[in-house]
């Protein structure tokens, strides 16, 4: 599903953010990237989603190389993956629903098709009766539960979260960490760069560990620390 | 159904952008009303001189002793030099009344210049294609035979051409710095909108959303407010042009010499068109260039 090969990434700064990185994570798998600020993390996710250019090596999604993938077609490839960020991103003169239904409009789906699958959505990250609120009248959680029904509606393959938890309470950051864990259940395969060290512990999942550039560990069920 | 979504959410967001409509629409009316101006006033000068050219020419008088076929055959030579647009006999008759008619409470002056002793001359009114040619015309038919004299005001004429013309090159040039500071201005404005939305377009690009996609609902909101300022411009324009026509009508200056302004409704095509392809043009390209740098995510 995404498999990178022999990946360097060399800013024109001249700071190698990432080093040599090698893995692969296959369909339907759940995924830490763990590493402290500044290890590489947000490029690795910023490479997988054509953000950022591979400055050596192959990154392999879908099994398409997209390594050079043209400009124009990086939105077809980002609509096989369904984002979340640590601020949420949405769009705050919008409701629960517009927000929703935006992504579904991008991909050009029919008014039947997005007023039948974002009531959907939205029932499953539990705000059905928030669908008519402003993202300004959300708490964190909701908000971001709003972040993810709009990651989902396309029904993606995958999903790519960057410190989705970053922003949130403990508690509140449980409940999104189910959800994922249910929609990763459900046959999507997710990723998610994280340092939330509890979370990565509990899930008992497969932590891919970054630092300095390098891919210092991948462990099938491992925790936030290797030995663990 | 895609370009329907596009379609209202370019029209959401002229509303939704108040701040930034109201800039864009006053920077563009301010432009598109000394465009309007310097338009108006340089049409007015091509159809006055136009109107000019085609009226204005010389009156060739004839000799008295001149025959009937002698003044066929002058007619004949006349119409067949180069820029000559109308040959009109004006008869010895003609003459006569034309010149009672000037007189009209002096009448006892023209006693007795009726028909064998009329002294008035019969003449040829010609008029030009072409004022350019004029004195060259001029010298032309002073050489022919049976013409007693010549006069015109072509000389006046002339220089009041090269001033036109020299105002007309001047119109064109602040046309084309106008062109210029209003695509810089309104370019700057929708910059300034996309900077405020930069987090929406890089939020549609990470949904997946083409480049064209994001463009579309700025271009629309461009074009709405384009439309929005040529409407507005084109009702502030004709009210003062149909206050000042009437003005100048009133004071009566241009019928002395014989030429009438152009009314609104002849160059309010023109204008709508230059207007609407302004708006569109300056909405499209303003909002191309300026968002150039946030879709590149």
């Amino acid at each position: 599903m995404i498999e990178f090969r022999n990946v360097s990434k060399l800013y024109e700064t001249g700071t190698e953010a990432v080093h040599d990185a090698t893995f692969t994570i296959d369909k339907g798998e759940f995924a830490f990237l763990v590493g402290t600020s500044g290890s590489g993390k947000s490029t690795l996710i910023k490479l997988i989603l054509k953000e950022e250019e591979v400055s050596q090596g192959n990154i392999i999604i879908n099994g398409k190389d997209i390594t050079f993938l043209k400009p124009r077609r990086v939105p077809y490839l980002r609509r096989s993956m369904g984002v979340v960020f640590q601020d949420f991103r949405l769009l705050p003169d919008k409701t629960v629903y517009e927000n929703v239904a935006f992504a579904m409009y991008i991909v050009k789906a029919t008014p039947k098709h997005i007023r039948r699958q974002v009531p959907m959505v939205l029932s499953l990250v539990g705000l059905s009766n928030k669908a008519k609120m402003y993202p300004n009248e959300l708490s964190g959680g909701e908000q971001q539960r709003v972040a993810l029904a709009r990651a989902l509606v396309n029904n993606p393959s995958m999903i790519i979260a960057d410190e989705p938890t970053g922003n949130l309470d403990p508690e509140t950051a449980w409940d999104i960490m189910n959800l994922l864990n249910e929609i990763n259940a459900r046959g999507t395969t997710v990723v998610m760069a994280t340092h939330a060290k509890d979370i990565v512990d509990k899930m008992k999942k497969r932590v891919i560990e970054i630092n300095a550039g390098k891919i210092v560990r991948d462990d099938r069920k491992g925790g936030y620390d290797s030995g663990k | 159904m895609g370009s329907n979504y596009l379609i209202r959410e370019g029209f959401k967001n002229v509303f939704k952008n108040k701040k930034a409509t109201i800039i864009s629409l006053i920077t563009m009316i301010c432009t598109m009303f000394l465009f309007g101006t310097f338009f108006t006033i340089g049409e007015n000068v091509n159809s006055i001189l136009e109107q000019v050219q085609k009226k204005q020419g010389m009156e060739v008088f004839i000799e008295n002793d001149a025959t009937d076929e002698q003044m066929s055959s002058l007619e004949e030579q006349i119409k067949a030099l180069e820029g000559i647009n109308t040959v009109t006999f004006k008869s010895k008759q003609e003459a006569l009344d034309s010149m009672k008619e000037n007189l009209k409470d002096n009448q006892e002056l023209l006693e007795g210049y009726e028909g064998e002793n009329n002294i008035f001359p019969a003449s040829f009114i010609v008029t030009l294609t072409d004022l350019g040619l004029a004195i060259d015309i001029e010298a032309k038919i002073g050489a022919m035979t049976n013409v007693k004299k010549i006069t015109s005001n072509n000389e006046t004429i002339l220089a009041l051409m090269n001033i036109a013309n020299i105002f007309r090159m001047a119109i064109g040039v602040i046309f084309g710095f106008l062109l210029i500071i209003s695509i810089t201005i309104i370019a700057n404005t929708i910059r300034l909108t996309v900077f405020a939305r930069r987090k929406e377009i890089s939020i549609m690009k990470y949904v997946g959303a083409t480049n064209r996609f994001i463009r579309w609902p700025f271009i629309i909101e461009g074009i709405i407010i384009g439309i929005l300022a040529a409407a507005l411009t084109i009702f502030m324009i004709g009210a003062i042009y149909n206050g000042v026509i009437q003005w100048i009508e009133q004071a009566n200056v241009l019928q002395s010499i014989g030429v009438t302004l152009l009314q609104f409704s002849e160059i309010v095509k023109m204008i709508a068109i230059v207007y609407l392809a302004l708006g569109i043009g300056v909405g499209v390209m303003g909002s191309s260039i300026s968002m150039k740098k946030y879709l590149e995510v």
